[in-house]
């Protein structure tokens, strides 16, 4: 067991509040591992992670005043910093397009044993899977792309996608809904390119 | 539809095997960075907050001067308007009896 004393989280938000910026050093310490493990999740091309937890944080102590409580401090936390990667991913725009030659061969040879082989257990090359999924979702809406990570990669319930997006339960799954439908057209056509 | 689900679901069992090892705690300076930016912030809005309060005051002030200037002006006796007294009613020729 570790002697390390347990972070007294809401004494440091009443010092926080007070202006105290040592307070504000501890809770961005104690916070930065869960912050940055959602970034990089997440992280949209060209945003670098530190950059992108600096304005999570930036905006938690900003909007600070508007906690009461209502759910756990980090979950709060949470929600800012899901939140923003889907502004910047938004703001990327335009995804570029999916095409065979843009994958390695592993990533290739593993797109064609899943879309081919309907038997086949979980591909071996997990690095090449994790590549492959995160080029497939890519290619859908932030919105559309955050429900299937949280859902299928990160296996959260709907309520914890609830808690994190801000979403109603409705919304959660019609985005799910649409989101595997979009992927499955994507299979299809990169099935028919591939026959080509 | 279905076998492309199946596709979808095979590739995530696998991607969900791949394990983030790297470092999670805060680089070097990054805490007290962000520490100093916010409470930076945080002190500028204060101020902005009175400086705007300032102004909204200023404002209020410069209002009600130009309010009571105006209706101390309608209320302020006409000069052209106070007629001058009588000649009978002059204090010197009532006392002395000059008329």
């Amino acid at each position: 067991m570790s002697d390390e004393p347990a972070f007294d989280l809401n004494g440091c938000l009443e010092r926080v509040r007070g202006g105290d910026q040592s307070a504000a050093r501890e809770l961005v310490e104690h916070l930065y591992p869960l912050v940055i493990r959602i970034v990089r999740a997440r992280l949209p091309r060209r945003v670098p992670e530190e950059d992108l937890a600096q304005e999570i944080f930036m905006k938690m102590f900003t909007r600070m005043d508007q906690y009461h409580g209502a759910v756990p401090f980090p979950h709060w936390v949470s929600r800012i910093a899901v939140t923003t990667c889907i502004d910047h991913l938004r703001a990327q725009k335009r995804r570029p397009e999916f095409r065979w030659a843009d994958l390695s061969e592993n990533e290739a040879n593993l797109l064609d044993a899943v879309l081919t082989n309907e038997n086949s257990a979980a591909p071996d090359d997990t690095l090449a899977a994790h590549e492959l999924v995160h080029k497939l979702l890519g290619q859908l809406k932030p919105e559309d792309r955050m429900v299937l990570q949280l859902l299928d990669l990160e296996q959260k319930t709907i309520a914890e996608v609830k808690e994190l997006t801000g979403w109603n339960t409705s919304l959660v799954k019609v985005r799910a809904f649409r989101a595997r439908r979009k992927l499955q057209k994507l299979f299809q056509e990169l099935q028919r390119r591939e026959r080509k | 539809m279905n076998h492309n689900n199946q596709a979808w679901q095979r590739l995530v069992t696998a991607a969900r095997q791949v394990r983030d090892d790297r470092d999670t705690a805060a680089p070097l300076g990054f805490s007290s960075r962000v520490a100093a930016l916010a409470m930076e912030r945080r002190s500028e809005g204060v101020g902005a907050l009175l400086e705007r309060f300032s102004w909204r005051a200023l404002a209020a002030a410069v209002l009600l001067a130009v309010g009571g200037a105006a209706t101390n002006y309608a209320m302020a006796p006409d000069a052209a308007s106070v007629d001058e007294p009588p000649m009978d009613e002059n204090e010197v020729i009532v006392v002395f009896d000059i008329s």
